[in-house]
């Protein structure tokens, strides 16, 4: 039996002059473990909108065809009948959780369903997610993935043969984004539920999921098996989706003629090996390391936090922590979710003060500056844009920081960010409206529009679809010029590794590596320790041969030869 | 000394930080489900509060009232109340009797006034710190399950539980919301007094300001809340009346509920005896 039977299915959004979804007929057997692919606003979301019910019997607007999800038709069941089949954990899954206390979510579901055994429904759901043992702890206490993995929980008490997860990984560590994919196979295995993921992350679905569907333009283009979903590169790519870079290397070998076309394309390093083993390493000119000059930026001295607690002892964050940036560096901060990295930022700025130790910025402590001086010296772009935004259009909130300081031709230096940022067409709109890439770039111009000497980026590519990230990385490449020296924060190895001249890791409140980046993905202990993954063309290279330091597909295609 | 009052001005604002209050509504809410109040029947501790919610308004014995007063202060310190809540609540009652007092010197009273002042301060007092002790000292969840045993809709009792859960989230965004205008905004300088004032009226039109960004994001973010309460049966429980058993299910009145009642019931009779010996 079919876990979904899709048949004709249009849906129009209220108000909207086109469909969303536009005839779509599908069928997705039990057990399977789905990856949807596409563009943004292909209509993925509201395809598994569909799925639980919430379309068309909490979002109305015009749907024709029928939908049958395990043997109902959603049109005549009611969203609380579907979701007993079908469960749902948001992208924003921070504001699907209501409850106080992680045991209280998990089973807050069962408890409205009228379950009496709600709690015991709870305990299996949290210990099936992997978070036994934290069952009285407080929501606000969790990590980022664990946060994720109690919105899962809250889906699965109910026990829903379907799960959809929209983005299951897009703001998490690889650490906690591997936990969470071997939680969903074990379900998916072991409990026999059928798994959909909305997902960007090619190498993750290489790894783990059974079928590829690719959308396009409200329609289902194709729906295969992984292994030949991931052949068909040009047409990914044509969609922005990016095959896994060990396909991309292997594909464009092949388009070179330098690899044979008649067996397929490897799709992960371990398939990698034998794909790639006529190639050979050919050591390339060493690279020139940029020089910084010596003077420090930012310096650290015995820097010592911690946090008050709701309970019990101030948590401690630093403890005798000490680093210097230096005026000219790119450096890149990389740790695991809770590791201190926006701590360590909102140390720089001043907005939280150290308990012991200073903090100073070009020389002089941080607690000694006026708000002024600083805010023309370091400037942040936050995480979550939608923070920054504290006017009513992009144009004024570009302008604010200029404006209220007098710099002499502040609206003309606006319109030029505009155009640097390419924003001129939106730049009376509220920024909260705009697109995810559109949001970032917003940001972006907002932290640089004082030149500041310092420019602190908090997760710039965070929650940004692959095409989105390839272009706020191009963005950044672009301002390296604009901008002296420039700390970022991040869990993406693509960004560190093309951006970044200098990689501190940061793990459990210490510096416990910093260095270059070949120093850094070379020292094992380091990335087995805080769960750091270097890119998987890099990882691929090393398969290869031990001397081959590749990070871009490009590099990767230079540095080996066939035999 | 201008150094030493710096420190000390600064100090202040330091610890009156959005982080701080942050912590205490959390503090307040669920760092104290380990006291002898939280342990509680809330139905219990709701009665209790009707009894020295309302009667001190009706006495004026003064024996009486100071009895109830020294009760509720055990309550509050069983409570383990958080620190704000208490300067709060100490601020408000004596401001309020304070100024009475400075009021009725200006207009030619003298220091009689003072015992009809103080009879009225214990009442306050009394009032309040009860109000403290079962609403605070219990956490929402067990709060909200009480009122719904006696009749409160279903409805009110997730809204208070569900403030308590976003209220954090809210504050953290507010501040970061300040905090963007503090990065990029030029407060003016308040080296001077009249600074200080321009530089306080700054800071208020900031907090102002704060409030129209906070609200869009909160809504853009309650989007997905609302699809995710429906989802998980939010609607559906509202009507239903076995899931209203089910919760309430976990209410048991104990032996300790016992002897908080009998506690409370003897210092009360003390406390009638004792005015009516004097």
């Amino acid at each position: 039996m079919n876990a979904v039977e899709i048949d004709g299915l249009t849906y129009t959004y209220p108000g909207a002059p086109q469909p969303t979804l536009k005839e779509i007929s599908l069928q997705i057997e039990k057990g399977d473990f789905l990856a949807v692919v596409g563009n943004n606003g292909c209509g993925k979301s509201t395809l598994c909108k569909a799925l639980n019910g919430l379309i068309p019997h909490f979002i109305t607007g015009t749907m024709e065809g029928s939908v049958r999800v395990e043997g109902l038709d959603t049109r005549e069941s009611d969203v609380g009948v579907l979701a007993q089949k079908v469960g749902y954990v948001y992208q924003d899954f921070e504001n699907q959780i209501v409850r106080p206390t992680v045991l209280d979510d998990a089973s807050y579901a069962c408890l409205n369903y009228a379950f009496p055994d709600y709690l015991a429904r709870g305990r299996t759901a949290l210990r099936q997610c992997g978070l036994e043992g934290r069952e009285e702890e407080y929501v606000w206490q969790l990590s980022g993935g664990q946060t994720h993995l109690l919105a899962l929980a809250g889906a699965v008490s109910l026990q829903p043969d379907i799960l959809i997860l929209d983005e299951p990984i897009a703001q998490l560590d690889p650490m906690h984004a591997d936990r969470i994919y071997e939680v969903l196979r074990d379900l998916n295995e072991n409990q026999g539920k059928t798994i959909i993921v909305i997902e960007h992350h090619t190498e993750y679905i290489a790894d783990y999921c059974k079928h590829v569907m690719l959308m396009k333009d409200g329609q289902v283009c194709w729906m295969l098996p992984t292994e030949d979903a991931l052949q068909r590169v040009e047409e990914l790519e044509e969609c922005n989706i990016f095959p896994p870079q060990v396909t991309q290397a292997a594909h464009r070998l092949r388009r070179a003629g330098r690899l044979p076309t008649d067996i397929p394309l490897p799709t992960t390093v371990e398939e990698g090996k034998t794909a790639f083993s006529q190639l050979r390493y050919v050591p390339g000119a060493p690279r020139r390391t940029p020089e910084a000059t010596s003077e420090a930026a930012v310096s650290f001295q015995n820097v010592s936090l911690s946090y008050r607690s709701v309970k019990g002892e101030p948590r401690t964050v630093f403890q005798d922590l000490n680093l210097t940036i230096r005026r000219g560096e790119k450096v890149a901060l990389i740790g695991s979710n809770g590791a201190g990295k926006s701590t360590l930022m909102k140390l720089m700025v001043g907005l939280l003060r150290p308990n012991g130790g200073t903090v100073s910025l070009f020389g002089e402590a941080i607690g000694d500056k006026k708000a002024e001086d600083l805010s023309r010296q370091i400037s942040l772009v936050y995480q979550n844009p939608e923070e920054m935004f504290i006017k009513d259009s992009i144009r004024a909130d570009i302008a604010y920081a200029m404006e209220v300081r007098n710099i002499p031709e502040w609206e003309k230096r606006t319109a030029e960010l505009l155009e640097r940022f390419r924003l001129s067409e939106l730049a009376d709109r509220d920024g909260r409206l705009m697109s995810g890439g559109q949001m970032r770039r917003a940001s972006l111009a907002i932290g640089v529009a004082l030149n500041p000497g310092v420019l602190l980026l908090d997760e710039p590519t965070a929650n940004l679809d692959i095409a989105t990230r390839r272009e706020i990385m191009a963005v950044l490449d672009d301002m390296k010029d604009i901008i002296q020296t420039a700390v970022i924060a991040t869990h993406d190895m693509q960004l560190v590794c093309q951006w970044a001249e200098r990689i501190v890791v940061l793990w459990d409140g210490k510096v416990v590596a910093d260095g270059p980046r070949d120093e850094i993905f070379a020292r094992a202990d380091v990335v087995e320790q805080v769960g750091i993954r270097p890119p998987e063309i890099f990882t691929m290279g090393q398969a290869l041969d031990r001397r081959a330091l590749c990070y871009t597909v490009e590099e990767f295609l230079s540095s080996f030869q066939e035999a | 000394m201008e150094k030493l009052t710096a420190k000390l001005s600064e100090s202040i604002l330091d610890k009156f930080s959005m982080d701080f209050l942050r912590n205490q509504v959390l503090k307040n809410a669920y760092g104290n489900d380990d006291t002898v109040i939280a342990a509680l029947d809330p139905r219990v501790l709701l009665a209790w509060y009707l009894f020295f919610g309302l009667v001190p308004w009706f006495v004026n014995d003064i024996p009486f009232l100071l009895g109830c007063f020294l009760l509720v202060m055990g309550t509050t310190i069983l409570a383990r109340v958080a620190g704000l809540v208490l300067f709060l609540f100490a601020l408000g009652v004596f401001s309020q009797t304070g100024y009475l007092f400075v009021v009725t010197l200006l207009f030619g009273g003298d220091a009689s006034a003072i015992a009809p002042l103080l009879t009225l301060t214990l009442k306050v007092a009394t009032i309040s710190l009860a109000s403290v002790t079962v609403f605070s000292g219990l956490d929402p969840d067990k709060l909200s399950n009480g009122l719904m045993w006696y009749g409160c809709p279903e409805r009110l009792s997730f809204s208070i539980s569900y403030a308590y859960r976003m209220l954090p989230m809210l504050m953290e965004e507010f501040q970061n919301v300040l905090l963007s205008y503090r990065l990029r905004g030029n407060p003016p300088a308040h080296e001077t007094l009249g600074g200080k004032i321009r530089y306080l009226i700054y800071q208020v039109k900031i907090i102002m300001h704060s409030f129209y960004p906070l609200m869009l994001n909160t809504a853009k973010r309650s989007r997905t809340t609302v699809e995710a309460l429906e989802l998980r049966g939010y609607r559906y429980a509202a009507v239903n009346k076995s899931v209203k058993k089910i919760k309430l299910a976990s209410l048991k009145v104990s032996c300790n509920d016992g002897i908080f009642l009998a506690v409370s019931l003897l210092v009360v009779a003390v406390a009638v005896l004792i005015s009516t010996l004097l």
